[in-house]
Parts: C-alpha cells; sequence; structure tokens
C-alpha cells in the first residue's frame, strides 16, 4: 500500500469514528458532568473529562470534524482564490501581473503569524461560537491564497508560452476558452497547493485558539483543547490531557500523507 | 504585384536584438501549394508566426504587410484578427504532442475549436467532425474522441490537427514542418493526404519546411529562404534550374538528382513503398 493511500484510510478512519462518536445518541459536545471533572479513562468517559466534566472523546472527535470541515472549506477557497489571481496575473496586462506578484510578495514578506493575531483579535469577542468558527477559517483562507497565487501564477505564464497555447490561439479561440483550456492544465499544481493548506489550516487554527483566538468556547475546537496544557497542574490530574495533541499530530501526519505524493 | 493574389506578404521582423526577416516578400495565389524551404536557422517558424500575428506572443516585433483579401492582417484589431485565425487562415504546426492539450480529449479540441467560429451548436459539429475524421483516416468512434493526446500515436495526432485546420474551410493553409516529427513511411501519407485536399477543396497551401523531398513531392512552386529573405522562386518542375547558392546547397542535400523526384511525384506512397525504398530503385 502506497504510503498516500495508507494515510488516506488512516484519515477516514479517524473521520467515521469521530462521526460515529458525536452522532451517538445522547452525545453532547457541551454537556458538564459535575460529578467528574478532570476525570480519567472510565466506561462513560472513555478519554477522561476536562475541567468543566465535558466528555474529551466527544470534544475531540468534535473538533477534529469541525476542524477537517473549515480547514477543507478554507484550503478549497483559497486554492480557487489564487487559481484566479494566479491566472488573471498571468493573461492580463504585464504591468498588472506584476503589481499582483509584487502584492502577493509584500502579504509573504509579512509576519503572517502576527498579522493572524491581530486580524482575529480586532474581530467582536461576543459573537456566537459558531460564527467565530466561520470567521477563523475564513481569514485563514483570506491570508493563505498569495503563496499559492504565485505558485500558479508562474505555472499559467509557462502555460501561456506552450506550443497548445499557440495553437489555440492560431485556431482562433476566445480567452475564456483557452482559460477554460488551461484550468485541466493547472490542476496538477492546484491539487497539491489545496492538498497542502489542509493541515496548515488545521494548525494554524488549532495556534490562534491556544492562544485564545480561535473558534469561542463552547464549540470545541483543537486550540481550545491544546489550551488546558498551559495548565501544568492540569497536566499532573490526567495523562488524557495529552489525547487532543497526539490525535492532532496522528492528523497532520495523515493529511500531510496525503498531500506527499499529489 | 498580381492583385489577384490570395496572399500579398511584405515582412520585417525579429526578436529583440536581432532581425530574422529582412523585407521578405512573396504572394500566394488561390489554389496554389507553394513550398517555402530553408536550412534551420533561415526563419521559416518567425514567418509562421508573423503571417497569423502571433509572434508577440514568442517576445517577436514585426513591420510591413500580409495582406489577404485586401485587409492588411498586421494593421487589424486583436479581436478581428482573432476572427481570421482558425477560419481564414489556418495552421498546421510542427510539433503535434505538444500543439495538442494534453489534458483534454479530442473531442474537447474539436469542440472549442468550433465554438470559437461557429454558434450553431453540436450537430452541425459532430456531422463536420465525422467528415473530417474520414478524410483524414481517423475512427470517429466515441472512444478515439475521449482519447486524450499522449495517448495517440504522433502520426494520428498530426492527422488530428490537419482536421482541426479544416475544420472551418479556411481559404489558406499554413503548414510549418508538419512531417518532421514523423516516421518516413507517416510522413509520405501526411503529404499525400494534404495534396489530396488541396485536389479536392482547392484550399491554398503555405507549406514551411527543411525537406527538399516532401516539398518536391506536394508543391506547385518553391520558394528559398535564406537568412530571413526568399532568394530564389521557381516552379517544382524547373528546380533543377536553381540557381541561387542556398537553393543549390539544398538540392545537393538530396539522396537523388532532382529530377528523379518529379518522375514520381504524382504516384501515391503505398505503405512500405516510401520515396526512399523508390530511389533505391532508380538507375544510378
Amino acid at each position: 500500500m502506497s504510503l498516500r493511500r495508507g494515510a488516506l484510510w488512516v484519515l477516514v478512519g479517524l473521520i467515521l469514528t469521530a462521526g460515529a462518536v458525536v452522532a451517538r445518541p445522547g452525545a453532547s459536545y457541551a454537556h458538564q458532568d459535575r460529578e467528574a471533572t478532570l476525570a480519567g479513562s472510565s466506561m462513560q468517559h472513555p478519554a477522561g473529562t476536562d475541567d468543566f466534566g465535558r466528555d474529551r472523546l466527544i470534544r475531540v472527535s468534535a473538533a477534529l470534524l469541525i476542524s477537517l470541515t473549515g480547514s477543507i472549506v478554507g484550503a478549497a477557497l483559497t486554492t480557487a482564490a489564487a487559481a484566479g489571481v494566479g491566472t488573471l496575473a498571468a493573461f492580463g496586462p504585464k504591468v498588472v501581473g506584476w503589481s499582483t506578484m509584487l502584492v502577493c510578495d509584500a502579504f509573504l514578506a509579512l509576519p503572517w503569524m502576527f498579522l493572524l493575531m491581530m486580524v482575529r483579535s480586532a474581530l467582536p469577542f461576543t459573537m456566537s461560537p459558531a460564527h467565530s468558527a466561520a470567521i477563523t477559517f475564513l481569514v485563514l483562507a483570506a491570508l493563505g491564497w498569495p503563496a499559492c497565487a504565485r505558485a500558479v501564477y508562474r505555472g499559467a505564464v509557462a502555460q501561456r508560452t506552450s506550443g497548445w497555447m499557440l495553437h489555440a490561439r492560431a485556431t482562433g479561440l476566445h480567452r475564456t476558452q483557452m482559460i477554460r483550456y488551461l484550468l485541466p492544465n493547472l490542476l496538477s499544481l492546484l491539487l497539491p497547493q489545496f492538498l497542502v493548506s489542509i493541515p496548515a489550516f488545521v494548525i494554524a487554527e488549532a495556534n490562534l485558539g491556544a492562544l485564545g483566538l480561535g473558534i469561542s468556547e463552547p464549540l470545541p475546537s483543537w486550540g481550545g483543547m491544546l489550551f488546558e496544557l498551559n495548565n501544568s497542574a492540569m497536566l499532573l490530574e490526567t495523562r488524557w490531557v495529552f489525547f487532543p495533541l497526539a490525535l492532532l499530530v496522528v492528523v497532520l501526519l495523515a493529511l500531510e500523507g496525503t498531500a506527499a505524493e499529489a | 504585384m498580381n492583385t489577384e493574389a490570395l496572399l500579398r506578404v511584405r515582412l520585417s521582423g525579429g526578436y529583440s536584438g536581432s532581425d530574422v526577416l529582412r523585407d521578405l516578400m512573396f504572394e500566394l495565389q488561390p489554389g496554389e501549394v507553394v513550398g517555402l524551404v530553408g536550412s534551420s536557422g533561415a526563419g521559416k517558424s518567425t514567418i509562421v508566426l508573423s503571417l497569423v500575428g502571433l509572434l508577440p506572443w514568442r517576445g517577436g516585433r514585426v513591420t510591413g504587410e500580409v495582406v489577404m483579401a485586401g485587409r492588411n492582417l498586421l494593421a487589424l484589431r486583436e479581436k478581428e484578427l482573432r476572427a481570421m485565425r482558425g477560419r481564414s487562415i489556418a495552421l498546421i504546426p510542427q510539433s503535434p504532442m505538444t500543439a495538442l492539450n494534453a489534458a483534454i480529449s479530442i473531442r474537447s479540441h474539436f469542440r472549442e475549436a468550433w465554438r470559437a467560429h461557429d454558434k450553431r451548436g453540436r450537430e452541425p459539429m459532430l456531422l463536420r467532425v465525422r467528415e473530417l475524421m474520414a478524410e483524414v483516416q481517423l475512427p470517429c468512434d466515441d472512444a478515439f474522441l475521449a482519447r486524450r493526446p499522449p495517448q495517440i500515436s504522433v502520426g494520428q495526432a498530426q492527422r488530428v490537427l490537419i482536421a482541426l485546420a479544416l475544420l472551418h474551410r479556411p481559404a489558406l493553409i499554413i503548414a510549418d514542418e508538419p512531417t518532421s516529427a514523423l516516421d518516413p513511411v507517416t510522413q509520405a501519407q501526411i503529404v499525400d493526404l494534404l495534396r489530396e485536399l488541396n485536389r479536392r477543396y482547392g484550399t491554398t497551401l503555405l507549406y514551411i519546411s527543411h525537406d527538399l523531398i516532401s516539398v518536391m513531392r506536394l508543391c506547385d512552386r518553391i520558394a528559398v529562404l535564406d537568412q530571413g529573405t526568399i532568394v530564389e522562386s521557381l516552379p517544382v518542375s524547373e528546380v533543377g534550374q536553381a540557381r541561387h547558392p542556398a537553393s543549390l546547397s539544398l538540392l545537393h542535400a538530396l539522396p537523388v538528382p532532382p529530377e528523379a523526384l518529379l518522375r514520381f511525384r504524382d504516384q501515391p506512397a503505398r505503405n512500405a513503398e516510401t520515396l526512399c525504398e523508390l530511389a533505391e530503385k532508380l538507375p544510378q
């Protein structure tokens, strides 16, 4: 079995398991069991509970699903934006291409994490948890496109002078037809960009959450659960606080493995 | 100058820092097959791109005029020129595998080329494609049309390009070394196919090549290109009277005397009976 296929199966297995845990009747990521706060593994709570008595397995499962959904949507948006910007820059007048790439360079030169923190902290803290999740991934998508746009621009410029493009022009194809002609040729470039963006967004959300700037409580997120690791007293109570971190590493490895040979 | 000419060309141009075409002049009469021959670097590909207004896409510049049906193509706006490309002037390029888009099917190539100039929809297009595939001796079944360029042979790809060039029945076809990537048998078949299409439809053909054998087999007239200008132009039947050193060096490179080639000019190539084999049968 290839590395990619193995990683994909691990990912599918994790998603199905998380889905089954979250969809189980009576499962609630917000339910607080006051009798068992910061508990270890038990029949009722296989991965223990957090300091509010919320089931860690349900919360980790929900976080995995939210994080992956948000990251996949964010990665799709950022890849689509990069494809649009890169292609237009490559096929537009030279000055447009040149200035667009300058904007991309300026974006890439910015301290990315700091910018994310700044943008996210500028948003109101009173918003609903669902909105906070949507905005977190939208901000990631809005800031993630320049590197990908640069790669698309390079690829599209190479295609612009290719033999088939010259023949397409000699056949009298419209500009829109040529762009439609172009997209299948850029797929080998866009797919890896999309797949690489997913783990990048998962880890970026986790980092933002760990700084308290990600998805708001009570909605579970990797970052929110990693936030628990700040409390050294809690680390001594139960080893299960490391469970979200361990699972995050497995998910990231599986995502990187899936993107590896694309 | 003949006012009846289909195409009247006077060109100078090249790339930054080097002039490739120097006051190049020639005319094409309707229905004529003209072979533009020259050694590598003589400016053949630059002429092709200049004629269809695509030299700037390769970083070149061109001045002069390319007059077709009373319109100077070089003075046209891009939109007007686009409307002529593929419909009035079509191109058969040099490398079939790079000229076709590897990511899309043969059917998509025809569909897009059709839509560029004809809004009548799918049915007339399918009818025309079926007709053309028979012309160029390619299968027209769904399985073949669904293939992408890497899934067909180079010879088949060149036939697809010829069919694409014929799609809108252009008045002029420019063939830029269309046989250079092919084996000798397929070369001879393609040359015969072009000759047959010219006879049947009267399409004017500008055949650009360094291969004098195929030019002599196909063309009515030969124009010899040297250092960006045409140094000699004469009917194929009088090629033995060429006097310019560039023409003579091309003729001397032939494996047999030009008269011998002309003798077999009108014999269609059969699969195993290529020009080379015919040449072997000639008295020394």
